[in-house]
């Protein structure tokens, strides 16, 4: 869970960015997996992100990422695919009755969804493992301007994620200890056995927040106008890579209205 | 009661040892503290007691039951496990139900159950909060609550990790003298503390535990009379100990308390003026 | 700054300071009243409940400007009463740090973490650069620059914060239970730091604690609260006069304190308690050297 949000040092081209750039390609994808229909098309824009983690180097990190995503992606169609009645029957599950049955229109239309879904999500966690939060929050706030305290809520919620697995790691056994079970077969009681812990969770996290909130009031945060240690600076090279990425990205939104890429 | 054999332990994508090979056994109502400094493994090994973590080589048996082979819900009626926090338990809205949880989980009849928790409660003394919302409660009593729920499950063994943190000195030593009370009855004690005064004044055998081995494994006598060991793994006897043996000359009965070195050294001051006056 | 010129007198005074939660009639704080000259080190110990905590809040502003209660009496840091005085200009006067070191670490860098105060009050990036390589070097732990904030100890989270507060240059440090989930090693690393810092940078420091053992050690005055109230204020040697007044309130005397507290009721041992085992050690000695034994 931890590593959908976390930086991974490297010195690769692509860290050195400026965290704008980055910000720009993860909305450039976004917006292009919205025009397109074509699960082709779509799995290309797929592999271009696999590509700018593979220039990265962390492709190894994000591995266990992609394949989750493919997944859930993999789910999402199984769930969707057996609903959608409009277009021609390819097969059926049970042949003669109706039942699970597979048309060309939904297989197209479910395969576009969840690729559209992979395309959205994994291009998130290329940005964060590429991009230091605190650069990251700098952009938000000097040129996106973005209220200071919204982009630190932002960050130092992701700054507590490995915090709360620990705290949830924690309740987990100690609720166990006490001979608590999870692994409730029926559905209503799996869904109540969840309580022993969330209730635990929040109160413990509900203090920690309250406790951190008076800590940072200590140390003069939310005062007004605020600098900042480092600032990573537009260079050249981003202004090349952002004007190449909206080029591209032009080229495919006319050959889409033009017919040519769907 | 526990027996611990050549164990070896590792979390998962971590190939550094946490326990490195450390055997021991404690019998039935022994009262045990485990000392060593942070990261010497004391957490990770009173997890073992109960199968929150299983060994990844040799092998740890509680009463007569492999961890390997139980499930935690199962070690439940054995061991008794009072973690740190008891912030990271409590959930229900009262005591009495908060208490009864444990209980509950082991399928016992409302008659039983109630029964347990109007004994634990009294154990802890907390009847007359059963009625309240624990979250209510002050560190201390929260504490308390969290202890009653181990008791009302019966356990022969009791674990306590760090049970006096965050408390005050008449807190901590609250539930330490309910532990000893347990301990008179027949409970077997292991406890984890960085209290060298409570480790004096309560246990009666002590497990050096550092970088993951059994460094010292004697009375509570004999292990805070040997500081030359003990300073490898950065702890320090109690003042009274550390007192007694920058006097070696003397010859001290190897005192713990202040006053055992106290009667110690008024005898020694008064036989010798009373030699004087003779 | 306009307040700069008008602020003179001790470091802290508290003038018949009360204070009670919303919701609740009980006096968290009752009537206190007392001051702290700069460069003193203070230790307050006493009970949970006595109002610890909540004193330490009223002396960096959190209380009244965060915290909502009923409010009376003033507290006047460098002179300047905290009710009037805006949070950030309290920043740069008093440094605060707390018992849990995951709550209060907000970066995930060290560096970072240091420099976060500083971003806050608008200092240039270039001081900011600055006073984080003085704040480390003061704490002594440069080496921590770039680490991860969640892969540090206990004992080194706890200077990483120390170190924080220290860079904005406050004249006094407030810590609340700094070292109960240290161990015996990680107490002792943070308490010779504050000494340091005491001693040879004349920062007033003013501590919370529950082990008397080492306040006694450090500390240059007791506090001891209890129900609100500030029921002894006096050097540790005049408090180990007294065990009885620890043990009332429910604290343990310091063994050596203690033996040597009974000794010298039967006449053997002469002249001041000993605040450690060192000093009870000479003690004894100079003791059985003079009567021969």
């Amino acid at each position: 869970m931890s590593v959908v949000a976390n930086y991974i040092p490297r010195d690769s081209a692509v860290h050195r960015l400026s965290p704008l750039t980055k910000l720009g390609w993860s909305f450039l994808l976004m917006t292009l997996s919205c025009f397109f229909r074509d699960p082709l098309v779509l799995a290309g824009l797929f592999a271009s992100i696999v590509l700018v983690a593979l220039a990265a180097g962390i492709l190894k990190e994000m591995y266990p990422v992609f394949k989750g995503l493919l997944f859930i992606a993999g789910l999402f169609i199984l769930f969707q695919i057996f609903f959608i009645s409009e277009g021609k029957t390819l097969f059926t599950l049970i042949p003669g009755t109706g039942i699970g049955r597979v048309t060309d229109l939904g297989l197209l239309g479910c395969l576009a969804m969840g690729a559209r879904m992979i395309v959205i999500a994994a291009s998130f966690p290329v940005l964060m493992g590429t991009t230091q939060i605190k650069d990251l929050v700098v952009v938000l706030v000097e040129k996106l301007k973005i209220p200071y305290p919204y982009a630190f809520m932002f960050v130092t919620s992701l700054r507590f994620v490995p915090t709360f697995m620990q705290e949830m790691d924690q309740i987990i056994q100690a609720q166990s200890s006490r001979a608590h079970r999870l692994d409730n077969k029926n559905f209503i009681k799996k869904f109540l056995s969840i309580c022993p812990l969330a209730i635990p969770l929040m109160v413990t996290s509900v203090k920690k927040a309250e406790r951190m909130a008076i800590s940072m009031e200590t140390r003069g945060f939310g005062v007004g106008k605020r600098t900042n240690l480092h600032v990573k600076q537009f260079r050249a090279v981003d202004a090349a890579v952002c004007s190449g990425m909206a080029a591209i990205g032009i080229a495919m939104v006319v050959l889409h209205f033009r017919g040519i890429l769907l | 009661m526990i027996k611990v054999v050549d164990l070896h332990f590792k979390y998962g994508g971590v190939d550094l040892e946490v326990l490195r090979g450390l055997g021991f056994s404690i019998e039935k109502g022994e009262f045990v503290a485990l000392i060593g400094q942070n990261g010497a493994g004391k957490t990770t090994l009173l997890k073992q007691f109960n199968a929150l973590l299983t060994p990844t080589g040799g092998s740890v048996e509680i009463a007569g039951l492999d961890t390997r082979k139980s499930s935690t819900g199962e070690l439940a009626r054995k061991v008794g496990f009072l973690f740190q926090n008891p912030d990271h338990q409590i959930f229900m809205p009262t005591v009495a139900r908060e208490i009864g949880f444990g209980p509950k989980n082991l399928q016992l009849s409302k008659a039983q159950i109630d029964a347990r928790v109007e004994e634990a409660a009294e154990a802890v003394g907390l009847t007359a909060y059963l009625g309240q919302n624990p979250l209510l409660l002050s560190k201390g009593q929260r504490q308390r609550v969290a202890f009653a729920s181990v008791l009302s499950m019966k356990p022969e063994i009791l674990v306590l990790d760090e049970p006096t943190t965050g408390q005050d000195y008449q807190e901590g030593i609250e539930i330490m003298e309910m532990v000893r009370k347990l301990n008179e009855l027949g409970h077997t004690i292991v406890f984890v503390t960085h209290d060298m005064e409570l480790v004096a004044a309560y246990a009666r055998r002590v497990i050096v535990l550092s970088r993951g081995r059994v460094l010292l494994d004697d009375s509570c006598r004999n292990v805070f009379y040997r500081p030359e060991i003990l300073k490898q793994t950065n702890l320090f006897p109690p003042q009274i100990a550390r007192l007694a043996q920058m006097f070696p000359e003397r010859h001290f009965e190897r005192p713990l308390t202040v006053e055992e070195i106290y009667r110690e050294i008024v005898n020694l001051s008064e036989n010798k003026l009373n030699v004087c006056c003779r | 700054m306009t307040a700069e010129a008008d602020c003179a007198g001790p470091a802290i005074s508290v003038e018949k300071l009360t204070f009670c939660y919303p919701g609740s009639e009980l006096k968290a704080l009752d009537e206190l009243s007392f001051q702290v000259s700069a460069g003193e080190f203070v230790g307050i110990t006493g009970p949970t409940g006595a109002g610890k905590s909540s004193l330490l809040l009223c002396l960096n502003g959190i209380i009244p400007h965060f915290q909502d209660g009923k409010f009376h009496g003033a507290v006047k840091i460098d002179g300047c009463d905290t009710f009037d005085t805006s949070c950030a200009e309290l920043a740069r006067k008093v440094g605060s740090v707390f018992q849990d070191p995951e709550a209060q670490i907000v970066a995930p860098v060290v560096e970072e973490e240091i420099a976060f105060g500083l971003e806050n009050l608008a200092i240039p990036p270039r001081e900011i650069d600055q006073r984080i390589a003085e704040s480390l070097e003061l704490i002594g732990i440069s080496s921590l620059r770039h680490r991860s904030t969640t892969q540090l100890s206990g004992g080194q989270k706890q200077r990483v914060a120390i170190a924080a507060a220290i860079a904005l240059k406050p004249k006094i440090l407030l810590l609340d239970e700094p070292t109960s989930e240290l161990d015996p090693i990680g107490t002792m690393e943070v308490f010779e730091v504050l000494r340091r810092l005491n001693r040879e940078h004349h920062l007033t420091v003013i501590v919370v604690e529950q082990k008397v053992n080492i306040l006694v050690e450090y500390a240059g005055r007791l506090l001891i609260m209890k129900n609100g109230r500030i029921v002894c204020d006096a050097p540790p040697r005049e408090v180990l006069e007294r065990p009885e007044l620890l043990t009332s309130v429910g604290l343990r005397p310091p063994p050596v304190g203690d033996l040597a507290f009974k000794l010298k009721q039967r006449g053997l041992y002469p002249g001041a308690l000993p605040l450690t085992v060192g000093d009870a050690y000479q003690g004894l000695s100079e003791c059985w050297a003079d009567k021969g034994i």
